[in-house]
């Protein structure tokens, strides 16, 4: 199916959709990535429109976006063997209930996605089997790529960057910015 | 589909052997023969196989010539007959999910035993020394005898790391 | 390779093994301490005041007191080297520095002035590359590491 087609398709099967064809996307494709935008309802429905009748077979990746107020966005990128179709298939979760029904189903390459990006995000995959943490040892507290989870050893060192030329110790009186890139304004809090 | 969970990383059979089959073979120099293992944890394992690929020839006895500055006033203190010496290569970032299979690997090498920390991760963290998830430095976990600085290192710069590690014989 | 030296392969220029400091050329501006990414380069001065020529006024001059590189840290990036505005970070192909101890891996401004002399001249610019800025500065006078051929 070309891009258009895809396109066509996917305003007739998922009336909740929105979608885009450009290139640039997904890395170096040089063919045209169509980006579909889903309402969390549709999430399931998507994914098996893609897999099935746009044909985009393989699985690649699954990861979140923290989008802050606007909770996270979880996007999917799938790709067809056969036609070389390149398909990002996103949707939005509120942050106060981040959940969203697992892909495993209709994926199994989604298993470790999902694992990565619920102990990542904080992301609920609702019918995944075993949604046990991946690569973040036993006892970590918080989700470390969330954007309000502080980089605790830039803000616990002290920043080189921080003195003024000529001076031994940073300065209290510098109007120049302080912080040092990656810590948020105000943290460690006192 | 039926669909694998594969097993989460564990020892398995090459790590708990008193001899490590993935060694490169003892390097044997003047009386006093290293055994390396090498621990390959990111990119520095692609310059430690180049080096122990390329380079190991460089510290056997008939790639150093008797005025190297490493000759016989190195004094090995182990002599041949004790047999080789076991050193442990870092090399690589050791994140925290990672660290206690290096400490087996550490555990599991007879001794006598040296850790080599090849790389800046491995050193101290290097660029994610500020990482949620990263050990800042192999010393953390295991006693490092020789660091060597690079990121990552050249293959010839294992070489002069083993050689600092064989002059400095018994002393820790 | 030599028997006495094997380990001694043929480095590329523009090797990166080792950061060299000119400290005559030193600012102390702080740039390459605030955009290197790792916090492996620490600098500490204080600020002199010259005193005044004849009819002139007294200035105020950073002097350096400390300046080191962690190497143990350091990821070769070359960022600072890029980012000092007066030249006073050089790559230096070095490579074959390891110590016993972590801390001796912070090399202070004396050892940073011993890479010095391991820094290479730069290498010449390929055949049809424009002038350096300074070259075309001095003039049209031909430069002979521009000419093609």
């Amino acid at each position: 199916m070309t891009p258009a087609e895809v396109l066509a398709e996917a305003g007739r099967l998922l009336p909740g959709s929105r979608g885009t064809a450009e290139t640039g996307v997904a890395g170096a494709a040089p063919a045209e990535t169509v980006t579909l935008d889903v309402p969390r309802q549709d999430w399931l429905a998507a994914l098996a429109f893609a897999r099935d009748v746009a044909g985009c077979d393989f699985f690649d990746w699954l990861t979140a976006v923290d989008e802050q107020d606007h909770g996270f966005a979880i996007v999917v990128h799938l790709y067809s063997l056969d036609s070389g179709q390149h398909l990002l298939v996103r949707t939005l979760v509120p942050r106060e209930d981040p959940e969203l029904p697992s892909a495993t189903g209709l994926f199994g390459g989604a298993r470790w996605a999902e694992r990565e990006t619920h102990e990542m995000f904080g992301v609920f995959f609702d019918g995944h089997p075993g949604l046990a943490p991946l690569l973040l040892p036993e006892g970590f507290e918080g989700h470390p790529l969330r954007k309000d989870f502080p980089l605790a050893a830039r803000a616990a060192q002290e920043w080189p960057g921080a003195r003024e030329p000529g001076e031994r110790q940073a300065s209290e009186r510098s109007r120049r910015r302080l912080v040092p890139p990656g810590v948020p304004e105000g943290w460690p809090p006192a | 589909m039926a669909a694998v969970d594969l097993p989460s990383p564990g020892r398995g059979s090459g790590m708990a052997t008193a001899e490590p089959p993935a060694a490169a073979g003892p390097i044997a120099a003047g009386g006093f023969s290293l055994r390396v293992f090498d621990a390959g944890l990111a990119c520095c394992a692609v310059e430690v196989a180049a080096a122990l690929r390329r380079c190991a020839g460089l510290l056997t006895d008939d790639g150093l010539g008797a005025d190297d500055g490493l000759g016989a006033n190195a004094g090995p203190a182990v002599d041949a007959g004790t047999g080789p010496v076991h050193v442990l290569v870092v090399a690589g970032t050791v994140t925290d999910k990672l660290a206690p299979l290096v400490v087996a690997a550490y555990r599991d090498l007879p001794e006598p035993r040296r850790v080599l920390s090849f790389g800046a991760c491995s050193n101290s963290g290097g660029p994610y020394w500020d990482s949620y998830c990263v050990t800042k430095g192999a010393d953390q976990i295991v006693p490092v005898d020789v660091y060597v600085p690079g990121c990552p290192p050249r293959p010839e710069a294992l070489i002069h790391g083993l050689r600092l590690l064989r002059g400095m014989g018994e002393q820790r | 390779m030599t028997a006495t030296e094997p380990a001694r392969p043929d480095l590329p220029p523009r090797s990166r093994g080792v950061i060299a400091l000119l400290e005559e050329n030193c600012t102390v501006c702080m740039l390459c301490a605030r955009e290197c990414p790792d916090w492996c380069i620490y600098i500490e001065s204080h600020k002199e005041t010259v005193p005044a020529p004849e009819g002139g006024r007294p200035r105020v001059r950073n002097v350096l007191d400390r300046f080191a590189i962690d190497f143990s840290l350091c990821m070769y990036c070359g960022i600072c080297v890029e980012v000092c505005p007066y030249d006073a970070l050089f790559w230096s192909p070095e490579f074959g520095y390891p110590e016993a101890g972590i801390a001796a891996l912070t090399h202070e401004r004396d050892r940073l002035r011993e890479w010095m002399w391991t820094v290479p001249p730069p290498p010449a610019h390929g055949p049809g590359a424009p002038l350096p800025r300074e070259a075309q500065a001095a003039g049209p006078r031909a430069d002979p590491a521009g000419q093609p051929g």
